[in-house]
């Protein structure tokens, strides 16, 4: 029985730690995915998670410094429009009134920082073939969540 | 005619299969050995056939025969013969054939090998052997036929995805899928040991080296896809924890830790329903990461079928969850262990212990990787789990791991005397803290990098001095030199010398990881021409672009000129690709190796910014040479592990067992 108890706190403390290594890593890690109106609604948006973000970039709406790399822009889907800034490359398929995922978090003044933006493919596109192909997601450069 | 062929074969495999698997429960039942002979004809029969139904899509592929759908999704005229070629593992149907096509040369090998011996297990590991290749023969003659017709037969075909035209794509799959069948083959033995309720360790013996090959495949097709990824794919990573990469490197996991605790079965005769519980779980975890790449159920950008395969593969799965749990908790009475652990200081307890932390890493990945979909069900977000949460949750459990890899091997089994402790840690223990203590002065003072840095010397300390002081015995016993000394020690241990020779390639994989998670360095920036940007110690200087029409693309390079320390070190060209039928460019990025540091050149854009004007990605990443290095070494400890003895088989295997002992036991 001795032997079964010391098994038994082993077990305990060997699953508690993974618990709260599992709880930490998930804390910092998840990422909602939300629309433009889904984060107008919430009352206070939180100011440190990671957000993901859906929409249309507005067409006129698009500010681009080439030369810094700082693009700024507004993402809508239809009912509510957030303004974004982004720094970085975008990737290619990346326009005005093209549909767009950007990735960051929000600002004190409703400013939604993004640190990654990407692009939705075209309705029509049809990847060259189904199946093994685990990396389409570079098709979609600027995409840089890859990197931890 | 072909595609006739292919698919008669096929249909003929799958029933020679069904035959396979009820030919030994008819012969067990009339007690006649003829039934279990065929059983093993019907394994020879699927492989002529299947081989058959390959080389006709191979031959449809590089013939282009567009009479065939997939030939004309995964060739065009214009494609190279070798890439043609790959085109049988380019796309979902061909590469469950290519699957199929290994697991029945497996099954080929293991009715040929053991055609005189295990007679009582046989029939059953072939019966499973043909459960598991009527599975994927039912799946292409019935679900995803990879010989289907298409009509009106087109003029040209559509032809592979521009990033699969790369050298790797010839390795890199059949590697992979190598190291999943392989699974197969333990899985199958520990099946047949539990329906014959013969559950001695004889099935661990004989399905070693078996294991021992499939973990190396593994392996290796993890890492050239990391290889890949890196080298071709041009987003400066190796591992992005994306779900298919964890699909093919969770298996791995298990894996490992059934290779480990076999040992502790071997020698100790303990752990019996849990080495039984590994093998389930490996192989489950192969038709899992299919079930989770084909079903297109997790995440858009995957552009995966969304095709009835998914359910196929998750019914099957199921079939093999219950099924083999099943029969383990039948056999439960026979699992009993005949020892117990006697000490927490010991090889057993540290073996053990490498058990529960690679169980927890592969419950970690598996938790990440399929949360979103938990969390859809429930609660109707959406949500994406990112590489952080991989890392901050491996990271400890690996450097736990590392750390046991340098006591598992040198601690005494049953209990550790403080003797042997002190003689086999204290010099490796000091030597570890001393570089522990120049790297912090030096100026790595993070946490988890000086820990992994550290645990890396200390797991090499061990091994090196180890080995020495048996070269020292050896010297002394037998007058040998240095190199003669480790020639006979590892020809006498090859396990344990091969195995060590395999921390060794994992520690420069770990020392390169942790170097380039910690110290990367990443700056963007538009350049004009005649314009500098310095990172690190590297200053690059753009020099122009340039435009060229390419057999199949348009290509557009930048030149950058590199001056490594204020010294000119050549002229470097990334390009982007445009193909025509792609809507984005292929980026190709180029890069400078050294053994400290690579610098990796990405060009990222330019169209927009007119012709002198080029926007840049410079990364540097330091010691992931030493991944690859790492992987060079595992290769060669595998060698040395599995090389054939030069006595015959029967005394290697009793020899191996009898070999199994710390030289300072003796």
């Amino acid at each position: 029985m001795h032997r079964t108890r010391r098994f038994l706190i082993g077990g305990v403390i060997i699953l508690a730690a993974l618990a709260y290594l599992i709880y930490g890593g998930m804390r910092q890690a998840i990422i909602y995915f939300v629309t433009p109106s889904e984060l107008k609604s919430q009352e206070r948006p939180s100011k440190d998670k990671f957000l993901r973000m859906g929409g249309m970039v507005v067409p006129g709406s698009l500010q681009k410094d080439l030369k810094n790399l700082t693009y700024r822009f507004q993402l809508t889907d239809g009912i509510e429009t957030v303004p974004v800034y982004f720094h970085g490359v975008p990737p290619d398929l990346f326009s005005e009134g093209k549909g767009a995922v950007v990735v960051g978090r929000i600002g004190a003044d409703g400013l939604f920082i993004a640190t990654t933006i990407m692009a939705k493919h075209a309705e029509e596109y049809s990847p060259p073939h189904q199946g093994k192909t685990p990396y389409q997601k570079s098709f979609i450069p600027g995409q840089e969540e890859k990197r931890p | 005619m072909t595609a006739a062929l292919g698919h008669v074969s096929i249909i003929l495999a799958l029933l020679l299969a069904l035959w396979g698997i009820i030919a030994p429960i008819l012969g067990s039942r009339m007690r006649r050995e003829g039934f279990f002979v065929s059983a093993r004809v019907a394994i020879l029969g699927q492989f002529l056939l299947v081989t058959l139904a390959s080389s006709s899509l191979i031959y449809a592929l590089v013939s282009t025969d567009f009479s065939i759908r997939y030939v004309v999704f995964n060739t065009t005229r214009s494609t190279p013969i070798y890439y043609r070629v790959t085109g049988l593992w380019g796309a979902l149907e061909g590469s469950l054939l290519l699957w199929e096509w290994i697991l029945i040369i497996f099954s080929g090998l293991v009715a040929w090998t053991y055609k005189n011996r295990h007679q009582e297990l046989m029939p059953w590991v072939l019966m499973i052997l043909s459960t598991v290749s009527a599975f994927f023969l039912a799946v292409l003659a019935l679900v995803s036929n990879p010989f289907e017709g298409v009509f009106p037969i087109p003029a040209d075909g559509r032809g592979l995805n521009a990033l699969l035209e790369d050298a790797n794509m010839i390795t890199h799959p059949p590697l992979l899928y190598t190291g999943f069948v392989g699974l197969t083959v333990p899985y199958a033995f520990a099946m047949a040991a539990l329906i014959k309720g013969k559950l001695d360790d004889g099935w661990i013996v004989t399905t070693r080296r078996w294991t021992i090959i499939a973990w190396f495949f593994l392996t290796m097709g993890n890492l050239v896809g990391a290889w890949w990824s890196y080298h071709v794919l041009g987003w400066g990573g190796y591992w992005a924890w994306d779900p298919v990469e964890n699909a093919a490197f969770m298996p791995w996991l298990p894996a490992t830790a059934f290779l480990h605790s076999i040992q502790v079965q071997e020698r100790r005769h303990m752990l019996k329903v849990w080495n039984l519980s590994l093998i389930i779980i490996a192989f489950s975890l192969t038709i899992f990461g299919t079930f989770l790449t084909r079903s297109g159920i997790l995440s858009s950008i995957h552009a995966f079928s969304n095709g009835p395969v998914g359910s196929v593969f998750l019914a099957f799965l199921a079939f093999v969850l219950l099924g083999s749990f099943g029969l383990l908790a039948y056999r439960a009475d026979h699992l009993k262990g005949q020892s117990e652990l006697d000490s927490v200081v010991s090889r057993e307890s540290a073996f053990l212990l490498n058990n529960v932390v690679l169980v927890s890493a592969l419950f970690t990945i598996f938790l990440g990787t399929i949360f979103p979909l938990i969390a859809e069900a429930i609660t109707g977000a959406k949500v994406s789990v990112g590489a952080p949460y991989f890392n901050s949750v491996t990271v400890p459990l690996f450097l736990l791991l590392v750390f046991l890899m340098g006591v598992g091997p040198m601690i005494a089994w049953r209990k550790a005397s403080w003797d042997n402790l002190k003689r086999n840690f204290l010099w490796p223990a000091l030597a570890s803290l001393v570089i522990a203590l120049a790297l912090f002065i030096w100026r790595v003072r993070d946490f988890f990098p000086l820990l992994g840095f550290t645990l890396s010397v200390f797991v090499t300390a061990t091994i090196l001095f180890d080995t020495a002081l048996a070269v020292r015995a050896r010297h002394r016993l037998a007058g040998e030199g240095v190199l003669a000394a480790l020639r006979t020690l590892a020809r006498r241990n090859q396990r344990r010398y091969g195995g060590l020779v395999v921390h060794l390639g994992i520690v420069l994989i770990v020392l390169g990881i942790g170097g380039s998670m910690s110290y990367s360095i990443e700056r963007q920036a538009t350049l004009s021409v005649g314009e500098s940007l310095s990172v690190g110690h590297y200053r690059i200087r753009f020099e122009g672009l340039r435009g060229t029409q390419q057999p199949t693309h348009y290509r557009v390079e930048g030149a950058f000129r590199i001056f490594n320390n204020g010294d000119e070190s050549g002229i470097f060209f990334p390009a982007l690709k445009f193909f025509p039928n792609q809507q984005s460019p292929v980026g190709r990025a180029v890069f400078r190796s050294t053994y400290a540091d690579d610098l990796y050149l990405i060009l990222s854009g330019f169209s927009e910014l007119g012709q002198n004007q080029a926007t840049l990605k410079v990364l540097i990443r330091p010691l992931v040479t030493w991944i690859w290095l790492g992987g060079a070494i595992i290769a060669l400890g595998t060698m040395v592990a599995i090389w054939p003895a030069k006595n015959s088989r029967q005394n290697a295997e009793s020899s191996e067992q009898a070999n199994y002992r710390l030289p300072t036991e003796s």
